[in-house]
């Protein structure tokens, strides 16, 4: 207890250059959450945005159903499963039939994919009312990147062929109906979401699918031979990418700890060295050495809680703002094929917290110790006159 | 008297060591920091410079606008004079072909007949060449899984992924049956010469990577490439540079309405990188300010630690009659030797630590994969010729500034004082 | 009284304009005059493209609509390429890479040589009359010829275009124009045939004009330039061992 209150005293009683330490301390803080929670941000908004817009609570693929592989698109459909129907019918799961077809903007060939969607469904965030009957016309949804490749607007006609079940080519001009700007680019590029029952008249399909995504809450059950992949298979890639972003940003930050960190070291030093009387009238007093290593310690520990506590009077209201305004992402970075929103806003939690206060303490209490242990070497009498070098 | 100081900062360890060691450690990191940082917010960049756009980028103009479907038939012809001209006009970028493609592969059983088949997506880049830094540009090497680069004609990289399916070994041959860059049947046999991983699973599924000349005879397209990609020499994207480049080369097309003219387009204007290199910069300048300010109060603590612990010489020599001003100076030319040792060692050390993670890299993958890939996951440090200066600021300037501010307290000393305080 | 008026111009009537021909009759004559046993032809193929032209020039065997056999002969590029095709098969052999390939499933429906034809449509060979129901819809004149606008429609639901609309020449039973639309009504492609020559006594369009009506661009050109009916054709022409010879 003397120890901390010594310590508060020594180092506020240092002035100017305390303030510095502990701001370069506390700017490795808040660096340090505002770059993880960064991270975590664009990871739960791309968890987020694949889940609602893609995957959902997972996906019951037809058995020949091979996302990556278009040519298995033309076998990998089938009626639902009786076991499947029913979890349909309860709302569980909404089924989505697909087909490689071909579009034509402007007089050039495109391939595309034609994925048919309940426009009731209440699973995906596409807005699929938008996919309502209109009196006669074939409603069509597209995604941002598609309107901007086939450069359509709202209300544009565009030619689609394609071939039914039998391999018997057909041909409509589908209307528009909306553009839906959503950060996953998988089921926007080159697709073309048309009413399900539409599209599964147009292929002579009725009531199949190819896959389904399943609301929260679905319990897979045995629907063979159609797979259920779980959101784990399904996010994988993602979660590559952001544990190797984590990598490369946690030098970064780890560079900036070890700069704040040599100040508390050089500090350390300078006081020992400044305070060699004071040293010696401890031991003199009475105390161990390794007592007064431990104020020493402590005190070169207390500029970290100081910081902790300087980085949240500002840091609290600077991550807030930001984490309320979002951090831009380049578009291009969406080409990977990876859900990135233009706008991350980070993520603060609690461990994240937690976890950067216990290591901005813990190493300064290190490197506080360091010096401090030249104490337990000193000559009292020398550190009394003050002839330390 | 630079030659005297700098004798006593040689023979008296306690005025040189410890500074000098602050000072490179933190001159370290600070040189290490800025390259870091500048390293990782241009991955990004280099990512898509390397493997699509380039630093610049020329394509037909009916090809630019159907970019997305790698449509050869609206290629470049006439590349190589192409090429030799922009080497000439613009000799500090490196000049390549590359020629997107899709195809399909197919593996013989004893007889010449199909075996087994799957699409693939293909990409010819400059192998063969020597001295090319294509296959590094793309990450190539590092992503091998098996056998190596194509080291002559006719020889292909195929996705691991796909050969392990199709069971093809190296030294296998394949066949690319695809289509000209005049519609034409396109075939081709291969002999593989590697497989690599890409980490990206469209790709594994199915690609082909092969040499520029094989690609040119095999879809047809002798001197004709889909795309020239124009990067710096040094490495580094200049978007100044690049803008001159390609107002200059656009200009010579202005007045063709050739819709297979040339046309230039840099890096900023494909894919919204423009708004991501803006932001790069200021988010990389703020935090390298920030850092450098940081370090500059590390090593301003230094240069008042070499005051303060100085403070009885100081008296002595007062004592003896050494004028305020003389002992000041003195201090002052000290701190900028020392800054200046302890900053080139430090620049000295950041610039090699700087220059590994720049050739290395850190790996962050495979400690979760187990095993390169084409999409990077090792992340580089960038050396840029602010590394060379960049820690002189908190060096120099700080250790100066750290002992100027505690030499002031030279001239509040009194002489009549002095003896007491020194307690001879 | 009245009835027998009505008898007598009826009669008259039927006496006056012959009855039109029956539709899958006249399909059936088009097929007569337009199959054969077997032949052989050159032909020039003339691709348009955005860059210019291309003529790739071929010799086909074949011997009813089930076996083909087609060697390209220039451009130089293309010269020596095999195609075989056996009922629904097609192997494709390329002399530069001594391989044989086999062109299946979705690549059937690829175009061939980047005209406006897929190897699919190459490879239907089923009777017009098989799969569609013809009716007669009208009479046009084309090219100054009288033809019959014949209406099919797909009778079985494996077709690639259910409904197609053809003019047939009244006189040479020679189709001059085909139409073929989608499901939907929407116009696919158009094929327009001239140069209707007689060749050992029938009737035959050496010229036939393919058109991808959703694409832009001017079409493929297809000339047969030399054409002979029920040749000798060896047997061992139709197996994949000719293919590498």
């Amino acid at each position: 207890m003397l120890a901390i209150k010594l310590a508060f005293k020594n180092i506020l009683g240092a002035g100017f250059r305390t303030i510095l330490n502990i701001s370069v301390l506390s700017f490795a803080f808040v660096v340090i959450i505002f770059y993880n929670g960064v991270l975590e941000g664009w990871n739960q908004q791309a968890r987020r945005d694949t889940i609602e817009w893609e995957i959902g609570q997972g996906q019951l693929w037809h058995p020949d159903y091979d996302p990556l592989d278009f040519f298995s698109y033309q076998d990998a459909h089938a009626p639902l499963p009786e076991a499947v129907q029913a979890e349909v019918a309860a709302g569980q799961l909404t089924p989505i039939l697909l087909t490689q077809a071909s579009a034509f903007p402007q007089g050039r060939m495109q391939g595309v994919i034609l994925k048919g969607i309940d426009p009731k469904q209440p699973i995906l965030k596409i807005p699929t009312a938008l996919l309502a009957d209109q009196d006669g016309q074939t409603p069509a949804l597209i995604g941002k990147r598609m309107a901007h490749a086939i450069k359509a607007k709202e209300g544009d006609q565009l030619l689609v062929r394609w071939r039914d079940k039998n391999g018997t080519f057909d041909a409509l001009e589908v209307t528009i109906s909306g553009i839906f700007d959503s950060n996953v680019p998988t089921i926007d590029a080159g697709q073309i979401w048309l009413p399900l029952e539409r599209l599964q008249q147009m292929l002579s399909m009725p009531g199949e699918a190819t896959y389904l995504v399943a609301r929260e809450g679905f319990v897979p059950a045995n629907a063979a031979p159609w797979v259920f992949k779980g959101q784990d298979f399904l996010l994988a890639d993602l979660d590559t990418i952001i544990q190797s972003k984590k990598g490369a940003s946690g030098i970064m930050y780890g560079l900036l700890l070890i700069i704040a960190l040599l100040a508390i070291f050089d500090t350390q030093v300078l006081s020992i060295f400044r305070r060699q009387k004071e040293i010696g009238t401890y031991i003199a007093l009475g105390m161990t050495r390794w007592q007064v290593v431990g104020i020493f310690t402590v005190e070169g520990a207390t500029y970290s809680i100081l910081a902790i506590l300087l980085g949240a009077l500002y840091g609290t209201p600077l991550l807030w703002y930001l984490a309320k305004v979002g951090w831009a992402m380049p578009s291009a970075s969406q080409d990977m094929g990876i859900s990135i929103a233009e706008k991350i806003y980070p993520v603060f939690g609690f461990g994240l917290i937690l976890g950067t206060i216990l290591l901005v303490v813990l190493s300064a209490t290190v490197v506080s110790f360091l010096p401090a242990r030249k104490i337990a070497k000193i000559n009292p009498t020398d550190a009394l006159k003050g002839k330390i070098q | 008297m630079i030659q005297f100081l700098f004798k006593g900062i040689i023979r008296d360890k306690n005025r040189s060591v410890l500074p000098v060691i602050v000072i490179s450690i933190g001159v370290f990191l600070t040189v290490l920091f800025s390259a870091w940082f500048k390293g990782i917010f241009s991955d990004m960049i280099n990512v898509n410079a390397n493997f699509s756009t380039g630093h610049v980028k020329i394509m037909t103009r009916a090809y630019a606008d159907n970019a997305d479907q790698m449509p050869n038939d609206l290629a470049l012809l006439g590349a190589g004079e192409l090429i030799d001209s922009l080497n000439t006009a613009f000799p500090t970028l490196e000049w390549v072909e590359r020629t997107n493609f899709g195809g399909l592969i197919d593996i013989a059983d004893a007889n010449g007949d199909t075996r087994a088949q799957g699409m693939a997506m293909g990409q010819a880049i400059d192998f063969l060449t020597p001295g090319t830094r294509e296959p590094e540009r793309m990450n190539i090497p590092a992503s091998i899984v098996k056998g190596g680069l194509p080291t002559q004609a006719g020889e292909a990289l195929i996705s691991n992924d796909f050969a392990e399916r199709f069971h093809v070994k190296i030294g296998d041959p394949v066949t690319l049956f695809g289509s000209t860059m005049n519609g034409g049947m396109a075939f081709a046999n291969f002999t593989v010469a590697g497989t690599v991983r890409f980490g990206m699973r469209a790709l594994d599924r199915g690609a082909i990577l092969i040499d520029i000349t094989d690609a040119q005879a095999a879809l047809d397209m002798a001197d004709a490439a889909g795309e020239i990609l124009g990067f710096f020499k040094d490495g580094q994207y200049d978007a100044e540079q690049a803008l001159q480049v390609k107002t200059a080369f656009n200009a010579k097309y202005e007045a063709d309405t050739d819709e297979f003219a040339p046309l230039m387009l840099r890096l900023n204007d494909q894919k919204g990188l423009d708004e991501y290199l803006k932001m790069a910069n200021y988010i990389s300048g703020i935090m390298t300010f920030i850092f450098i300010l940081a370090m500059s109060i590390v090593l301003w603590n230094t240069g008042l630690l070499g005051g303060l612990r100085r403070y009885n010489e100081f008296g002595i020599r007062l004592a003896m009659g050494e004028e305020k001003k003389h002992i000041y100076r003195s201090l002052i030319i000290e701190s900028i030797l020392i800054g200046t040792i302890g900053s080139v060692v430090g620049t000295l050390l950041g610039l090699v630590a700087a220059f590994y993670l720049q050739e290395y890299g850190i790996n962050f993958g495979s400690a979760i994969q187990g095993g390169g890939m084409m999409m990077p996951e090792v992340f580089r440090a960038d050396i840029s010729p602010e590394s060379f200066y960049i820690g002189f600021i908190p060096g120099l300037l700080s250790m100066v500034l750290g002992n100027a501010l505690s030499g002031i307290g030279i001239y509040k000393r009194r002489t009549a004082v002095l003896f007491k305080e020194l307690s001879v | 009284m009245k009835n027998i008026t009505i008898l007598i111009f009826s009669t008259l009537f039927l006496f006056a304009f012959k009855a039109p021909p029956d539709a899958n009759e006249i399909l059936k004559k088009v097929e007569e005059n337009m199959s054969s046993d077997n032949r052989v032809f050159e032909s020039e193929m003339i691709i348009h493209g955005r860059r210019g032209s291309r003529t790739i020039t071929a010799k086909t065997y074949s011997v009813g609509d089930k076996q083909s056999f087609t060697e390209y002969l220039s451009p130089a590029r293309e010269a020596g390429t095999k195609m075989l095709k056996l009922e629904n098969q097609l192997w494709i052999y390329s002399p530069s890479t001594d391989r044989t390939i086999q062109i299946s499933g979705h690549l059937l429906r690829q175009s061939v040589m980047g005209s406006d034809l897929s190897y699919e449509d190459m490879m239907d060979d089923r009777k017009l009359t098989d799969v569609y129901s013809a009716k007669i819809v009208g009479e046009e004149v084309l090219d100054e010829r009288k033809t019959y606008v014949l209406e099919l429609t797909a009778k079985v639901e494996d077709v690639a275009y259910y409904r197609r609309k053809m003019w047939i020449d009244t006189e040479r039973y020679v189709p001059l124009k085909e139409e073929l639309y989608a499901k939907s009504g929407q116009l696919l492609k158009r094929t327009t045939l001239s140069n209707v020559q007689k060749i050992e006594g029938r009737w035959f369009p050496l010229t036939v004009v393919f058109k991808d009506m959703l694409k832009q661009g001017d079409g493929t050109e297809f000339r047969m330039t030399k054409v002979q009916f029920n040749q000798d054709i060896p047997e061992y022409l139709f197996t994949k061992a000719a293919l590498k010879q």
